[in-house]
């Protein structure tokens, strides 16, 4: 009997398309990275996590072969970057630092001068691909022309030429307004749903990783952290609600009792602070409403990159 | 992976980036000035005077500032030499000064090896590749399945290809001019080649008449060669500098030293060992003297050749080496 079709999703091994171990890279004294490791899957987004300076940046010019790794090993889909650099860099489409392209150049010859240097079938992908980043209508003009999100866009369209399957972002929602980095994120995880591109972003906002990866890995300083499937290490018991109450001193005596510290803090004129469960919340708010207190909002602040890199420290300084 | 993609590639950057026109631009502007300047300058006494009776005025004079003696001896060496070259054609009748579209263009390709070809070699190759570090596309470049050795190779290749071009349209856009001025006939005048200068005297033993096409041929190809040269140690110099602005700087500054340093200190031999003071080679091949004596063009060619191999070989080295942070 067939196995239902769930079943042989989850069953598949996942191929390993990226493996770093030990990554150590030293400027002068200054260890930039030192000692990291991780894997990326087939079809996973993977992200790396840490603010600026962090390392990011230098760890991926080490994956895509543009600086040497003082120490480790990088195995794209199992050839060793350092022995078959070629071999290794046809399976990988990336961008580094910033999607820096040829301004006085149109998109169109852009892609065509990069497709150059790739199999001959690449030339034939360029129309495909500018539609998927959604560039057909603008590929003829000059890049110079273009704006941040669409540089954006022709430097992922460069990146998939070689239909790779790791794919290297640094930073794609740099510079980006919300709308720019709601589209990279739904092409980003498209790419990786549907075509099973393993994908490695790096980025220093939090929000971002949450929404976009499947697992992430937390570098501060050169060294990670840690590392695990987004939900279990972004997804803590986050900060306190806050309720925007009047009049807030009866507002703190009715939500004291739900707190979990046991008393509401006062947080401005009409703010309250309570640390309480999810579970509570509509209790409390009844009870409020008893009371005779009007109630404007609730929100609940999520949770800093500081915050988290606490917890993950334990407490030590940042 | 083939090679010539590549170089299609940089050819179209080279020509995208408007430096290429730039640079036929100058050559346009520069020889239609020169041709200009020559006719107003001639029309005013080439009637007034037999050719004949010009040059051998000129070499009684020069023959009377040898005797006077006040000069200094690299100069007098010189100004001997050309008496006698004057003299040689004086017997043989032939008009040493006389002009077409053909000597016209000689006479470009001699000049220009001089300075301007160079300058135009450096503009070339000053930003080949450090312009891919300046616009940060060098990233791209080598995160491809292709070899860094490769990438810089097609570089070389479409420098070369750009400089050769350049001495080939100079040469066009001479011929062009200087025929509309003086006529486009006369590629197959005899002229005489072979000149000499041993020991500081006129030596006529090479000297033999050779059709002026096949002496034209000569100069551009030495031209070519000379301006190749500073080419290959130009890209060393975007290579190792990884500025544009900063490789033109240090280019320019070893010309101007190589058309100085011999006037300046022409005592102090080891120069001829430095690539600068090696390059008129067209100059040497039309008979001038060398800037320091004891240099032939077999030397000249020789000393070039093995700076442009080292700089190239060293330009690959550390290319193909270091890290980019770019
Ligand atoms: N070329 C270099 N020379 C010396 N030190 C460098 C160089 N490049 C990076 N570093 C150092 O390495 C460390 C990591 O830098 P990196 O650019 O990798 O950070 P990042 O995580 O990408 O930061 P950002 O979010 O700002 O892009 C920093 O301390 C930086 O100062
Ligand atoms: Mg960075």
């Amino acid at each position: 009997m067939p196995l239902p079709h769930r079943c042989e999703k989850v069953l598949r091994v996942r191929e390993v398309v990226l493996s770093a171990k030990n990554l150590t890279k030293r400027f002068g004294k200054r260890v930039a990275v030192a000692d990291v490791s991780f894997e990326v899957l087939a079809g996973e987004v993977f992200g790396f996590l840490g603010p600026n300076g962090a390392g990011k940046t230098t760890t991926i010019r080490m994956l895509v072969g543009l600086a040497r790794p003082d120490a480790g090993s990088i195995h794209i889909r199992g050839l060793d970057l350092a022995r078959d650099f070629q071999g290794a860099m046809s399976h990988v489409g990336c961008i580094v630092e910033s999607p820096d392209l040829y301004k006085y150049l149109t998109g169109r010859e852009n892609l065509l001068h990069f497709a150059r240097m790739l199999p001959e079938e690449a030339a034939a992908r360029i129309p495909e691909i500018a539609k998927r980043v959604s560039l057909e209508e603008r590929l003829d003009d000059r890049v110079s022309t273009y704006s941040l999100g669409m540089r954006q866009r022709l430097g992922i369209a460069q990146a998939l030429l070689g239909n790779p399957d790791l794919l290297i972002l640094d930073e794609p929602a740099n510079g980006l307004d919300p709308a720019g980095i709601r589209e990279i994120r739904r092409l980003v995880r498209s790419l990786a749903e549907e075509r099973g591109i393993g994908v490695f972003v790096s980025s220093h906002l939090l929000a971002e990783v949450e929404l976009m990866c499947d697992r992430v890995a937390i570098i501060h300083r050169g060294r990670t952290l840690a590392s695990g499937p987004v939900r279990e290490l972004l997804d803590r018991p986050r900060g306190p609600h806050r309720f925007t109450v009047r009049p807030a001193g009866v507002a703190i005596s009715v939500l004291g009792p739900f707190a979990e510290s046991g008393t509401a803090e006062a947080e401005g004129e009409e703010d309250v602070a309570v640390n309480l469960s999810k579970e509570r919340v509509p209790e409390a708010v009844r009870a409020l409403g008893a009371a005779g207190v009007e109630v404007f909002g609730i929100e609940r602040p999520a949770s800093s990159l500081e915050e988290v890199f606490l917890e993950v420290t334990g407490g030590e300084t940042v | 992976m083939r090679v010539l993609p590549l170089v299609e590639n940089e050819m179209l950057k080279l020509w995208k980036r408007r430096r290429f026109r730039l640079v036929l631009l100058i050559l346009v502007g520069l020889i239609g000035t020169i041709v200009f300047a020559q006719v107003q300058g001639r029309e005013k006494f080439r009637s007034k005077k037999d050719w004949r009776i010009d040059t051998q005025e000129r070499v009684a004079r020069m023959r009377n500032w040898v005797r006077q003696g006040r000069m200094p001896d690299t100069q007098k060496n010189w100004m001997q030499f050309e008496i006698s070259r004057l003299q040689y054609h004086l017997d043989r009748n032939i008009d040493p000064e006389a002009v077409s579209g053909p000597l016209f263009t000689r006479g470009f390709a001699n000049a220009a090896s001089y300075l301007l070809l160079h300058l135009l070699a450096i503009v070339f190759a000053a930003d080949v590749v450090s312009s891919e570090f300046s616009q940060g596309t060098i990233k791209l470049l080598l995160t491809r399945p292709i070899s860094r050795s490769r990438v810089l190779g097609s570089k070389l290749v479409a420098l070369l290809l750009a400089i050769g071009l350049t001495v080939l349209i100079g040469g066009c856009v001479a011929y062009l001019f200087g025929g509309l001025a003086y006529g486009f006939r006369g590629w197959g005048v005899p002229i005489l080649t072979g000149f000499r200068q041993t020991a500081g005297t006129f030596d006529a033993s090479g000297v033999r008449a050779v059709p002026l096409w096949e002496d034209v041929i000569a100069v551009f190809g030495l031209a070519w060669f000379a301006a190749a040269a500073v080419g290959a140690i130009g890209f060393l110099a975007s290579v190792l500098l990884r500025s544009t602005a900063a490789s033109m700087g240090t280019m320019f500054a070893a010309l101007i030293l190589g058309t100085i340093l011999p006037r300046l200190a022409p005592t102090w031999a080891f120069q001829k060992y430095l690539f600068p003071t090696n390059l008129p080679l067209p100059d040497y091949y039309s008979g001038s003297p060398p800037p320091i004596s004891g240099m032939t063009l077999e030397f000249s060619v020789i000393t070039l050749a093995v700076w442009a191999l080292a700089a190239v070989a060293l330009a690959f080295v550390v290319f193909t080496r270091r890290d980019v942070l770019a």
